[in-house]
């Protein structure tokens, strides 16, 4: 239980126990509550008072199945509010076998430094000059590093973007086969790292100090139990091993709820050209992979390789959101184009989320047709070379509305929504327009609930208390490691047992039932508080005036939750 | 009555020659309800399977009627 706490200022890295306040934290609710504590609420995302902390969760770097997701925690240079934007691959695994809780990092390296951070399988961490690396790709850059120091490395980078200190920046993790191929990409925390002047994090997978278990025998009972629920859930066990997230785009097509040419129309006509269905046919055609592990002990197998005609390696991880912000909103129906935007998003180190949407309302805006993947794929260029209209683009949907003078923007708190819209999904709707995160599907997504008809997706009945609990979900779930995926299984009450026992196995505890979402409370609280402090009110609270104004077809409905209750969401029982 | 149904995620392996852009037609009595569908397809609780007609996701317990274009899929929970 260590922090390895870097002040970039100075260029010195300190090791020390982890204090009394932080004991018994994890992924999101330690980098949030670490934020709050330590982090001025107005200060400059970019400056030296903001901290850029990494947190594994939990159950990271134990024997528990699919807990290698890692926490990222800043102020936003995007949102202005506390951020944590979560990522899998393989570097939660790692510190959690290095029994290092946090890396943290302060100050601001001097102008124009650049910094590697290196932390062996010993748990020593040193801060490398990294001059010869600035402007890099990630695919080159994590390629040379695992070259320099090992294959058996996990790495955390950022690209151009993230040196550039875009707003839409994010931070790439490499993946098992050493591809920076996943990402934290919400909130713009690239440019918080290219701020702080590191340019990437290697961390040894050979660690073998993870935190002792107190309760070994239990941990591995409930374990196994964990684990078979995941395999034998229809959505965990079935299809995610089938079409990855990516089965989602019929669904979601099919209930008229997928934003399309910049949220005008919730069924996008070539829908069936970009499917799941399609992109595993495609994939298997050509002899790429359907099925492959992208993060440390993952049995879901919800990643895939995608290759051109000639078989040849285009991108790996190809998901849903990324097939709608990079297909959907910009009318792109050629999964070719899509993939090449995937790549280009990792390898400049951009959201794909928010960057595939501030295409979409530059197109929506005049600047370029929808539908016109070249010049999709031009505009990422300009992005990577830092011209004048590429850090418009790289700064998100906001910039280019602001830029275009265009109304159409569909954020919160300046950051995209993602590929439910809310006035097909209003309870999404909630969950954007209320998270202490800007709008971000991650915080509370209801799409199980809508496809599962246990709630209306276009009234506005029930979706606010809908979205406070899943809320209260996953702020718990974020602080664990696990992935949201096999928290599907969650739902059986063995299988949350389990999850509480292993909690208990790991920390020595004896917390009840109540205590875990208690602490998803705790963590929503905490993250309220930063934002109030930073100068946010419910004001904010609101989405885009559009989303109230502008019907959107084949429902033709508007978002109808009333401003009296988003204000409730938050009203804690 | 007859009524054209499209399946998704991995329910179409079940159906060596099927046709994505046709489907399947399958007939079945007048009156039947969404359960009785996807019982006579032989598509359970355990496949998560998942009923849309016009846009709406329907309960197992609604009636079908002549002609309705309809899509199954699994359950899906977020991506």
């Amino acid at each position: 239980m260590q922090f390895i706490r870097v002040n970039m200022s100075e260029q010195t890295v300190r090791v020390e126990d982890v204090s009394q306040d932080y004991v018994g934290l994890g992924g999101r609710g330690l980098t949030s509550i670490m934020i709050n504590n330590e982090v001025p609420p107005t200060c400059d995302p970019l400056g030296p008072e903001n901290k850029l902390i990494f947190a594994p969760g939990l159950l990271s770097g134990t024997s528990l199945v699919n807990t290698s997701r890692i926490s990222i925690g800043a102020k936003s240079p995007l949102t202005g509010t506390i951020k944590e934007s979560n990522a899998g691959g393989t570097v939660a695994a790692a510190l959690g076998k290095l029994g290092i809780t946090a890396i943290i990092v302060e100050g601001l390296a001097p102008q124009g430094k650049l910094f590697n951070l290196i932390i062996d399988q010993n748990g020593n961490a040193a801060l490398q000059a990294a001059d010869d690396f600035k402007g890099m790709r990630t695919y080159a850059l994590v390629e040379r590093l695992l070259q320099d120091h090992g294959e058996k490395n996990g790495v955390l980078c950022i690209g151009p973007a993230g040196e550039y200190q875009l707003a839409s920046a994010s931070i790439q993790t490499s993946d098992v086969d050493g591809r920076p191929c996943r990402a934290a990409g919400r909130g713009g925390l690239g440019a918080v790292m290219g701020a702080k002047g590191i340019k990437a994090i290697v961390i040894s997978r050979q660690g073998k100090n993870p935190d002792a278990i107190a309760d070994p025998e239990s941990f591995k009972e409930s374990a196994k139990v964990f684990a078979k629920a995941v395999k034998d859930h229809p959505f965990s066990g079935k299809m995610l091993g089938a079409l990855g997230t990516a089965g989602l785009v019929s669904a979601v097509n099919s209930i008229g709820a997928f934003p399309s040419y910049n949220a005008t129309k919730g069924v996008f006509e070539g829908w069936k050209k970009i499917s799941g269905e399609v992109l595993a046919e495609t994939i298997q055609k050509r002899g790429g992979q359907t099925t492959h592990m992208g993060c440390s002990q993952c049995i879901i197998r919800c990643s895939n390789v995608f290759v051109d005609e000639g078989g040849k390696y285009v991108t790996a991880s190809l998901e849903y959101e990324t097939i709608w912000s990079m297909g959907g909103m910009p009318g792109i129906d050629d999964l070719d184009v899509i993939a090449r935007l995937d790549f280009l998003s990792d390898d400049i180190g951009l959201d794909t989320i928010n960057t595939g949407v501030a295409i979409g309302v530059a197109m929506d805006a005049g600047y370029k047709e929808f539908g016109d993947g070249q010049a999709a794929i031009e505009l990422m260029e300009e992005i990577a070379k830092g011209t004048e209209i590429g850090k418009v683009l790289g700064n998100g949907p906001a910039a280019v509305g602001k830029h275009f003078n265009h109304h159409r923007v569909p954020v919160v708190k300046g950051q995209s929504i993602a590929a439910y819209d809310p006035r097909g999904m209003q309870g999404n709707g909630v969950t954007y327009a209320t998270s202490p995160m800007g709008a971000d599907h991650t915080a509370g997504n209801l799409v199980g609930a809508y496809l599962a008809g246990v709630l209306n997706p276009l009234e506005a009945e029930g979706q606010v208390k809908a979205s406070r609990k899943a809320q209260i979900a996953m702020a718990s779930l974020d602080c664990t490691g696990l992935c949201m995926l096999a928290g599907a299984a969650l739902a059986a009450p063995d299988v949350s047992e389990a999850l509480l026992k292993m909690i208990n196995a790991k920390l020595g505890t004896q917390l009840g039932a109540d205590d875990i979402p208690a602490l998803g409370i705790r963590v929503l609280k905490t993250e309220l508080e930063f934002n109030r402090n930073a100068g946010f009110t419910n004001k904010d609270d609101r989405l885009a005036k559009f989303f109230y104004e502008e019907p959107l077809p084949p429902h033709n409905k508007v978002f109808t939750v009333t401003d009296e209750d988003l204000d409730s969401t938050f009203d804690f029982e | 009555m007859k009524i054209r149904v499209k399946l998704f995620g991995t329910l179409p392996q079940r159906y060596p020659d099927y046709d994505p852009s046709q489907g399947l037609e399958v007939g079945i009595p007048d009156g039947a309800k969404v359960k009785d569908l996807l019982a006579r397809l032989e598509i359970f609780a355990s496949d998560g399977g998942l009923v849309v007609i016009d846009n709406l996701v329907v309960q197992h317990d609604d009636s079908l009627k002549e002609g309705a274009s309809v899509r199954i899929f699994q359950s899906a929970f977020g991506g």
